[in-house]
C-alpha cells in the first residue's frame, strides 16, 4: 500500500468558526473515497486543504508525502472544484490544449475528449458560451488534462442531468480501473454508495464514520421487524428480550429494532401472538446518514 | 516552458476576442482621430504638426486604456470566478502566469501602436522620419508600464462592477485632463497645472516631444517611474493583506 493522502489532526478555523476540527485520515493509492456529509460539514474546506489552496490553522496535510503546494504534487493531481467557472473567450479546444501544455505528461487529447464525452461541435464553442452541463464537462476535462494519479471532485454532479450524471460516474469507474485514486464529495448518498469503496462521513468538521459503504450500513443502520399494532402483543416482554434493542409504535405499526430479525420472527411465531402484516426492514445508508447527523446534533 | 509560451499566445487571443479591447483601444481612437483631424481641424495653424501630435494622443489613449481596463477587469473576473484559485493547482506557477499576462498585454500594445500609426499614415499621410516612428512607438510601449501597474492595482478590487466603474472613470478622467483628447493649451490653467503631475500627461508628452524632434523631458520619465513604484508597492501591499485574510 502506498499512502497518497495523509491528514494529521488538521484544523481549519475561519475567524472563530471552526470548519474542520482535528481531522485525521489516510488514503491509499487506488482508493475511491466519498466524503459525505450535510451542507457546511467541512467537505470543501478539507478538499481545499488537500489541494494546498487553504492552509490548515493547525495540523498537517501531505499529498504523496509532500507539501501539497509542491510542483511535483501539482503535476500529478487534478480537480473539479465548486465555485470555479471558466469565463474565457477561448474555445473549449484551446483551453484543453492550454491546460495540457502545463503538464510534463498530459493525457492524450483524443483519449481526453472521449473520456469526458465532449462533442465535436462543442470543441469549437467559446467557454463563456457553454451551458451549465457543458461547463461541467469542460471542468472534468481540465481536471484530467495532466493525466493525474490523484483526482478530487467537489460535488461534481451538481447541475448535471441524469444521463450526464450516469456518464460521469461510468467514467469515474473507468478511471478507477486505471488505478487512479479518486476523492469526491457528494450530497447524493446513493452516489457514494454506488461508486465509492470507502465513505468518510463528515459532520461539523469531524469524521464521524469511516469504512466501506457496507460496513457503515451494518454498523449504523438498524434492522427491524414490524407488524400491525395489536393489543394482545406484550410490548414490554418483547422489549426485555436480549436480542431486541428497541420497540416503538409508529403509524399503527409496532417496530421491533433488532440485529437478529430471524430470531425475532421465530419468537413471534413460537408465542403464537397472531401478528399480521409482518415486514422486515433492512437499514439503508440514507437512514444511517440521517441518524448519524441527527445523533450528533442532539449532543 | 512550453506551457509558458502557450499561455502567452492564449492571453493574446483572449484580448483580441474581447469586444471592449477592439472598441475602446482600436476603434474609438481611430474614430476620434478622424473627427479631430479631418472634421474639426481648422483651429490649428500647423496642420502637419497637429496631425502627428494628435496621432500620438490617440495612440497613448489607446494603450493606456487597454493597460488599465483590460488587465484590471480581467484580473478581478478571474479572481471572483475562482479561476485564479484553480490555476494554483496546475503546475504553472503564479508568477509565470502573471508574466504571461504581461507579455500578452505588451504584444497587444505593440499591435495597437502599429494599427493606429498605420491608420494615421493612411488618413492624414502623417510623415515622420523612421527614427521618430520607432522612438515614439518604443516610448509608448515602455512608458505604459505605470498603467499596467495601475491595472494590476485595480485588479485587486473585490467586485467586477466596482472595477469596471472605477477604471472607466479614472481612464476617461486621466485622458481628458492629461491632454489626450484636446491639447492642454486650450484647457483652464488649473487643469494645466494639475496635468503636469498626472501620469497621462507625462506619458503623452514624451511622444508629443518626439514627433516635434525633441526627446521626452526628464520630468516625464521621473513622474512615470514614481507612479510605477507607487502602484506596484500599493498592489503588492494589498495583495499580501488579502492573502493573510484567508
Ligand atoms: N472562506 C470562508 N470564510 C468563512 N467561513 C467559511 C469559509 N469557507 C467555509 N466556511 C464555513 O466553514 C464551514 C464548512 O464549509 P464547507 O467546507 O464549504 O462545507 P461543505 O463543503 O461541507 O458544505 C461552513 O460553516 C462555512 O460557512
Ligand atoms: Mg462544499
Amino acid at each position: 500500500m502506498e499512502e497518497v493522502v495523509s491528514i494529521e489532526k488538521a484544523t481549519k478555523k475561519f475567524k472563530d468558526k471552526t470548519a474542520v476540527d482535528e481531522l485525521s485520515c489516510s488514503i491509499q493509492r487506488g482508493e475511491v473515497v466519498a466524503i459525505l456529509g450535510p451542507n457546511g460539514a467541512g467537505k470543501s474546506t478539507t478538499i481545499l486543504m488537500m489541494l494546498g489552496l487553504l492552509e490548515p490553522t493547525e495540523g498537517k496535510v501531505e499529498i504523496f508525502r509532500m507539501d501539497p503546494k509542491e510542483k511535483a504534487v501539482r503535476e500529478k493531481i487534478g480537480a473539479m472544484l465548486q465555485e470555479v467557472s471558466v469565463i474565457d473567450t477561448l474555445t473549449v479546444k484551446e483551453i484543453i490544449q492550454l491546460f495540457r501544455s502545463y503538464y510534463a505528461t498530459p493525457m492524450d487529447f483524443e483519449e481526453l475528449v472521449a473520456l469526458t464525452g465532449l462533442k465535436k461541435e462543442e470543441m469549437k464553442k467559446r467557454a463563456d458560451k457553454l451551458s451549465g452541463g457543458q461547463k461541467r464537462r469542460l471542468g472534468f476535462a481540465l481536471a484530467l488534462a495532466g493525466d493525474p494519479d490523484l483526482l478530487f471532485f467537489d460535488e461534481p454532479t451538481v447541475g448535471m442531468d441524469i444521463t450526464a450524471r450516469k456518464r460521469f460516474w461510468d467514467t469515474v469507474k473507468a478511471l478507477k480501473e486505471k488505478g487512479k485514486t479518486i476523492i469526491f464529495t457528494t450530497h447524493y448518498l446513493q452516489e457514494a454508495d454506488d461508486v465509492a469503496e470507502r465513505i468518510l462521513l463528515f459532520h461539523k468538521g469531524e469524521v464521524v464514520a469511516d469504512g466501506t459503504p457496507h460496513a457503515i450500513k451494518n454498523r449504523l443502520t438498524k434492522q427491524s421487524v414490524s407488524f400491525i399494532e395489536n393489543s394482545e402483543v406484550p410490548l414490554d416482554e418483547i422489549r426485555s428480550l436480549a436480542i431486541v434493542s428497541d420497540v416503538y409504535v409508529k403509524n399503527n405499526r409496532v417496530i421491533v429494532v433488532t440485529e437478529q430479525t430471524d430470531d425475532v420472527l421465530a419468537y413471534l411465531f413460537e408465542k403464537r401472538l397472531g401478528v399480521k402484516g409482518i415486514e422486515i426492514e433492512k437499514g439503508r445508508l440514507d437512514e444511517a446518514f440521517e441518524q448519524l447527523t441527527k445523533n450528533k446534533e442532539a449532543i | 516552458m512550453k506551457g509558458l509560451l502557450m499561455q502567452c499566445r492564449m492571453e493574446i487571443i483572449k484580448i483580441l476576442r474581447n469586444p471592449y479591447y477592439v472598441f475602446w483601444s482600436l476603434l474609438m481612437p481611430i474614430v476620434f482621430y478622424v473627427i479631430f483631424t479631418r472634421i474639426f481641424n481648422n483651429a490649428f495653424d500647423n496642420d502637419q504638426e497637429w496631425q502627428a501630435h494628435y496621432l500620438m494622443s490617440m495612440t497613448t489613449f489607446s494603450v493606456m486604456g487597454s493597460a488599465i481596463m483590460t488587465l484590471g477587469i480581467r484580473l478581478v473576473e478571474e479572481r471572483t470566478q475562482g479561476w485564479s484559485l484553480f490555476m494554483r493547482i496546475t503546475p504553472i506557477s503564479t508568477s509565470a502566469y502573471f508574466f504571461a499576462k504581461m507579455v500578452g498585454q505588451t504584444v497587444i500594445h505593440i499591435l495597437s501602436i502599429i494599427v493606429i500609426f498605420t491608420a494615421g499614415g493612411f488618413i492624414n499621410r502623417v510623415t515622420l522620419s523612421p527614427l521618430e516612428w520607432l522612438l515614439s512607438g518604443l516610448w509608448i510601449l515602455l512608458a505604459s508600464a505605470p498603467f499596467l501597474a495601475l491595472g494590476v492595482l485595480f485588479g485587486t478590487m473585490k467586485r467586477v462592477d466596482t472595477v469596471s466603474g472605477v477604471s472607466n472613470l479614472v481612464y476617461l478622467l486621466l485622458a481628458l485632463s492629461g491632454g489626450m483628447w484636446m491639447p492642454l493649451e486650450i484647457m483652464p490653467t488649473i487643469v494645466q497645472k494639475i496635468a503636469q503631475w498626472l501620469p497621462s500627461y507625462n506619458f503623452g508628452n514624451g511622444a508629443w516631444q518626439i514627433v516635434r524632434g525633441n526627446g521626452p523631458d526628464v520630468s516625464n520619465v521621473l513622474v512615470l517611474i514614481g507612479y510605477l513604484i507607487i502602484f506596484m508597492v500599493l498592489s503588492s501591499y494589498i495583495r499580501r493583506k488579502q492573502e493573510a485574510a484567508v
